[in-house]
């Protein structure tokens, strides 16, 4: 910035008139702040990578997020993944005395939970079907439920409405012999509505805003199933080309939605 | 105005990279937490000579406190104390590495003589789908087993020893009983083991004095994601020859850059929303 400076002044000098400094200035500004962004995005794996399209710029990521209540997570500005959140330096000489936090150490029932998801649609789709929970598999991976006509919801990551974080929704792409509702993932445009109907509480509404082909054998697990930052919905499933060799689709489907 | 923006996008490279350095290069602080595991004594707690926690109570716990990494003098002192000279606990010496995690316990022994002892968090992340929990013996009686819902889950545990188990996440029954007996000496209390979080378990207090009780730290965000995603069964949905993959455009991050550099910003805008990830 101190050589950005250096050159306004210059060019000032050079008898350039002061508004079209200004102005190259603000650009130059702008420019320094977009390139810083995008490198902060190459430095941080879990950050959801695609840019929006046009018309749902900033949708449900402009405001800055909250950590999840209960969390020891400072409010983070976007993008909302830094790898490292650097806390206050602690002076070397004293230590802070008037901050930390002392409570009762006695067992405590757990914190409520937000409402389960139990039905998903999609416009335009025929995908009508219901959620239920799911965990992990043996293998570690996600568990998908057998039926096609039937999604599952990470239990262990948030819940759709939760504050922060992705709601992970999955289901089978095919049957043994056809293609499954969830088959129709990656057509999906932007603005698409996504309804989740939940246990107990009033449904939800969300929007498509990215539809993104993630190589199986690059699966980003940590941007996937974020439990922190912006809250979403993804709807993933499998896609790309069948491997006959390893028996297995090449790409998962990933389908971000936002908050309508 | 091409060249200008050039320009400006290298310097904002050599800007944004300046300031990453230092940020990156910093040591990350040690986490310490303090509990507070003598029945009837209300103490300061002492940290290189200064009061840091003032008027602690049994049964609590505080922090994390985050402190550089390095050397450091606890010291544990009636609540009352002018300075840290006259401790009834320590003064104990400690090194915290960087990123570390610490829980001090200023606790009976087995004798029931008060006395600190320093342990480690195990602040590694935990498989996707599995909690961790701990169980410290800080508390004057014998060595015990913990029973969870009835049967024993650690065998014999003496102060200060402790003993870590990975499990399914979920309310444990969990209850404290002289080494190979089956009658509760703490509870059955309920300890929840959330997924993603290391929970460490003291029991604490003394068997003589029929206080003896449980105290619960829980580390959080330690957490993991599934390896994958599995939705596919026999290819019947193959992308085939045409559709997704010609509509697709590869665009990597460092693309995008050279893309925003040449450019200029309105370039970056015409990005498709549709794209590949490598």
């Amino acid at each position: 910035m101190l050589r950005t400076t250096a050159k306004a002044t210059r060019r000032l000098h050079a008898g350039v008139p002061q508004r079209s400094a200004q102005r190259s200035a603000a650009r130059i500004a702008a420019s320094a702040a977009l390139v810083a962004l995008l490198i902060a995005g190459c430095a941080a794996p879990q950050l959801s990578s695609a840019p929006l399209p046009p018309g749902t710029a900033g949708m449900g990521t402009a405001a800055p997020v909250t950590g999840r209540p209960g969390a020891e997570m400072p409010p983070q500005p976007q993008p909302t993944q830094p790898v490292q959140v650097t806390p206050a330096p602690a002076p070397k000489s004293a230590v802070p005395k008037s901050a930390i936090p002392v409570r009762p150490a006695a067992p405590v029932a757990s914190p409520a939970k937000d409402p389960a998801p139990r039905f998903l649609t999609v416009a335009g789709t025929t995908i009508n079907m219901p959620i239920v929970k799911v965990g992990v598999s043996p293998d570690g991976a996600m568990e998908i439920p057998e039926p096609f006509n039937q999604a599952g919801w990470y239990r262990f990551g948030p819940a759709p409405g939760a504050a922060a974080g992705t709601a992970v929704v999955a289901a089978h792409v095919d049957t043994t012999s056809d293609a499954a509702p969830f088959s129709q993932l990656k057509s999906l445009a932007p603005g698409t509505l996504v309804t989740v109907q939940r246990i107990g509480a009033l449904p939800l509404n969300f929007r498509v805003i990215q539809v993104e082909l993630m190589a199986k054998d690059a699966f980003d697990g940590a941007s996937v199933f974020r439990r922190d930052g912006p809250p979403q919905l993804k709807l993933v499933t499998c896609g790309g080309r069948w491997l006959d060799e390893q028996q297995n689709y090449g790409d998962n489907v990933i389908v971000t939605a936002v908050p309508a | 105005m091409r060249t200008s923006l050039f320009t400006a996008g290298a310097v904002a490279i050599a800007a944004a990279l300046t300031l990453a350095g230092p940020a990156q290069a910093a040591e990350p602080d040690a986490q310490l937490s303090v509990l507070h595991g003598v029945p009837g004594l209300t103490v300061d707690v002492w940290v290189n000579g200064e009061r840091t926690l003032d008027d602690f109570a049994p049964g609590t716990l505080a922090g994390p406190l985050a402190l550089p990494a390095g050397a450091y003098e606890l010291a544990i002192t009636a609540a009352d104390a002018k300075d840290a000279s006259a401790p009834v606990i320590g003064p104990v010496k400690v090194n915290l590495a960087a990123s570390g995690n610490y829980t001090a316990v200023a606790n009976l022994d087995a004798a029931g003589k008060p006395t600190a002892n320093f342990f480690t968090n195990d602040v590694s992340q935990i498989g996707p789908g599995k909690g961790k929990l701990t169980v410290r013996h800080t508390a004057a009686a014998p060595a015990v087993d913990i029973l969870a819902g009835g049967a024993p889950v650690i065998s014999n545990l003496a102060n200060p020893k402790e003993k870590t188990l990975t499990l399914d996440p979920g309310t444990l029954s969990v209850a404290v009983a002289a080494a190979g007996t089956t009658a509760p000496v703490i509870g059955p209390a309920d300890v929840t083991v959330a997924e993603g979080t290391h929970t460490v378990v003291y029991a604490w207090g003394s068997l003589a004095d029929k206080n003896l009780k449980l105290a619960v730290q829980n580390i959080e965000g330690l957490h993991s994601a599934p390896g994958g995603v599995p939705g596919g069964r026999a290819g019947a949905a193959d992308a085939g020859t045409a559709p997704v993959d010609q509509t697709a455009v590869t665009v990597g991050i460092g693309a995008a850059v050279l893309l925003l550099l040449v450019g200029g910003v309105a370039a970056a805008r015409r990005q498709p929303a549709f794209r590949r990830t490598r």
